[in-house]
């Protein structure tokens, strides 16, 4: 089995580089509870997902220095949403952006450059329009972003297997140091190479754990929102067939929260799986040709309104 | 240990190399040979990306793995890549008589392009497969060819007629043997999107359908992309090979067939009911793409979308 082979020596290699002091193993230095407090209002900022229903049941949208894995069925939009959500943030703060740059890394091959640009367009289209509902008289936008800026702003890796991931993953901090103005990684999807069979799957956890502890580490020192696409599964469970996250239950227990998009009748729904500081819930929410947006009846109920 | 080897610069100076998605534009696109049909393609079937057509059998989706080989010999301002396609079969006999038909079609279309001594179906490289491990098998040689072509114009398209074939006989329903088979899509599914990202290749493979037996709150029935519900020949439908496939994929487009009653013929008593098949293309997900579908008919000279 080469891929064993090859994942040995990844790890060897990690263990090397390993410094051998504990505290750099530790995420952040030791905080009493007032100070967890001030860090939640203060820096809990939060990336609009385009789709107001969506940004509500998540408290504003994607939280920073946060690592928020969102899976669903093929075709559901988690994709969609990875474009959106590198499109968004490099929105100024008053329009739910962070007015930062993305890294996005394709394990699939889903990412279309022509996708992404309709996307850019319709969201630099929407702002400008925001400026001008909110100065009526200044018709000048300067400093305006084009579509093509958009995309210019996007770090883009594809990725090819599975040894190549975890390379790139151990890269990310460097990378990051050396482009500060990074404030999301998406990676679409996690799972898709770490499900070519994998005989060790003790060894596929060990590797996945310590992917999942650099990531959480990242979105915290970095100050970034970390968003992970994952697939699901069909898993036998008590007795039937129920969806669940591939990778396995200890992988997910790395993620702090976790969104399950699905099919309810004609509508796509997400819904909040699992959140340190939010109740579960879920909202509707609609691909259209601009991008994620509010599912249609509510656009129509709002516009009644 | 061979990854590591094929590309050293990534792992060794742990440097992957960032593009901005800019450089993924225009993404490059393969005619389908019908305006209609592109239009509901976005431009045609895409480069570095992998395009799933589930149908069940006798809707056409042999003759469009076929029209797409041959389309993609012609020049890129005809909507083609340039380029000769590899053929993979798995069910005999392969269609080599519908093969010629097409590829005198497209001749007599095009005669500017395909001058007297040029056949296109010396474009189409065949080769046929049985199972899925002799699929994963062949990887090496397929690379090989692709590197190394020496091919008159070089090879772009890989198609594989059909997936579900592979993966009939040999897998029991077990705990074991679903999960031997899902890691063996997983690396076929590497293997091909890890193609078709160095050589730039449009890969299109077909899949079948299988009759949803329990319909209504069927517990084994999860809904994937646009379609509530997929239905052909009247029966309710779902694409063979299950979730884990349909992960494998970047985009699945569903072929259906309906035949319906058009009306008497001939009139008075001696009249008779003809009967009509309808067709349509849906796209069922595409990471590019609406919730679009459209017409078509199959003639003579290939698959064609009709405007209604």
């Amino acid at each position: 089995m080469d891929g064993l082979d090859g994942s040995n020596a990844i790890l060897q290699q990690e263990q090397e580089q390993q410094s051998l002091n504990p505290k750099d193993w530790i995420a952040v230095d030791p905080q009493n509870a007032w100070d967890l407090l001030h860090e939640e209002r203060s820096l809990m900022t939060r990336l609009t997902t385009s789709c107001a229903d969506l940004d509500d049941i998540l408290g504003g949208g994607i939280s920073c220095k946060q690592v928020t894995e969102i899976g669903g069925v093929p075709g559901i939009g988690k994709t969609q949403l990875g474009i959106q959500l590198a499109v968004n943030v490099q929105m100024p703060s008053y329009c739910g952006g962070l007015g930062g740059k993305a890294i996005y890394i394709d394990t699939e091959g889903s990412f279309m450059g022509e996708r992404a640009q309709e996307i850019a367009e319709a969201c630099v289209e929407d702002i400008s329009e925001y400026k001008r509902f909110l100065h009526k008289d200044s018709q000048a936008c300067q400093g305006e972003i084009q579509g093509k800026d958009v995309l210019e702003n996007i770090y883009f890796f594809r990725i090819c297997s599975y040894t190549e991931q975890i390379a790139l993953i151990n890269y990310l901090e460097e990378f990051i140091s050396d482009h500060k103005d990074v404030k999301i990684v998406i990676i679409d999807s996690v799972a898709f190479h770490f499900r070519q069979g994998f005989e060790d799957l003790a060894l596929r956890t060990r590797i996945l754990g310590e992917m999942a502890l650099k990531l959480v580490k990242l979105a915290k020192m970095c100050n970034l929102a970390v968003v992970l696409l994952n697939q699901v599964t069909t898993r036998y469970m008590e007795g039937s067939f129920q969806l669940s996250f591939s990778l396995g239950d200890s992988w997910s227990r790395c993620c702090t929260n976790r969104i399950i998009l699905y099919w309810n009748r004609n509508e796509r729904y997400a819904y909040i799986d699992k959140s340190p500081y939010l109740r579960p819930a879920a909202a509707p929410y609609s691909v259209t040709g601009r991008g994620i947006r509010n599912s249609a009846p509510h656009c129509k109920r709002s516009k009644l309104i | 240990m061979s990854q590591i080897q094929s590309d050293p610069s990534t792992h060794n100076n742990l440097r992957p190399a960032f593009m901005t998605p800019q450089k993924l534009l225009p993404v490059e696109k393969c005619t389908l040979g019908c305006p209609i049909l592109d239009c509901c393609m976005g431009g045609g079937i895409p480069c570095n990306s992998i395009t799933e057509i589930v149908a069940e059998s006798g809707s056409g989706k042999t003759q469009l793995c076929l029209q797409l080989s041959l389309r993609a010999q012609l020049p890129p301002f005809l909507g083609g890549l340039s380029a000769s396609s590899l053929y993979l079969y798995t069910e005999f006999p392969f269609p080599t008589r519908r093969l010629h038909q097409l590829s005198s079609a497209l001749q007599c279309q095009y005669p500017q392009i395909f001058v007297s001594n040029y056949d296109p179906c010396d474009g189409i490289f065949l080769q046929s497969v049985n199972t899925a491990d002799q699929l994963l098998d062949i990887m090496p040689q397929v690379e090989s060819f692709l590197e190394n072509s020496k091919t008159l114009l070089p090879v772009r398209v890989i198609v594989i007629d059909s997936m579900a074939a592979l993966f009939r006989a040999e897998f029991e329903n077990t705990a074991s043997d679903l999960i031997r088979r899902s890691s063996l899509f997983f690396k076929i599914s590497g293997k091909l999107k890890e193609f078709a990202k160095r050589f730039n290749l449009v890969v299109l493979v077909t899949n079948q359908v299988m009759d949803v037996v329990d319909s209504g709150e069927g517990v084994n029935e999860v809904r994937i992309g646009n379609l509530s519900g997929m239905y052909s020949s009247g029966r309710r439908v779902c694409p063979a090979l299950g979730l884990s496939w349909a992960n494998c994929v970047n985009s699945r487009l569903f072929l259906s067939k309906d035949e319906y009653e058009s009306g008497l013929v001939g009139g008075g008593e001696s009249g008779f009911l003809s009967r009509e098949t309808r067709r349509r293309l849906h796209v069922v997900f595409a990471p590019h793409l609406p919730d679009l579908s459209c017409e078509f008919v199959i003639r003579r000279e290939g698959v064609v979308g009709v405007n209604r």
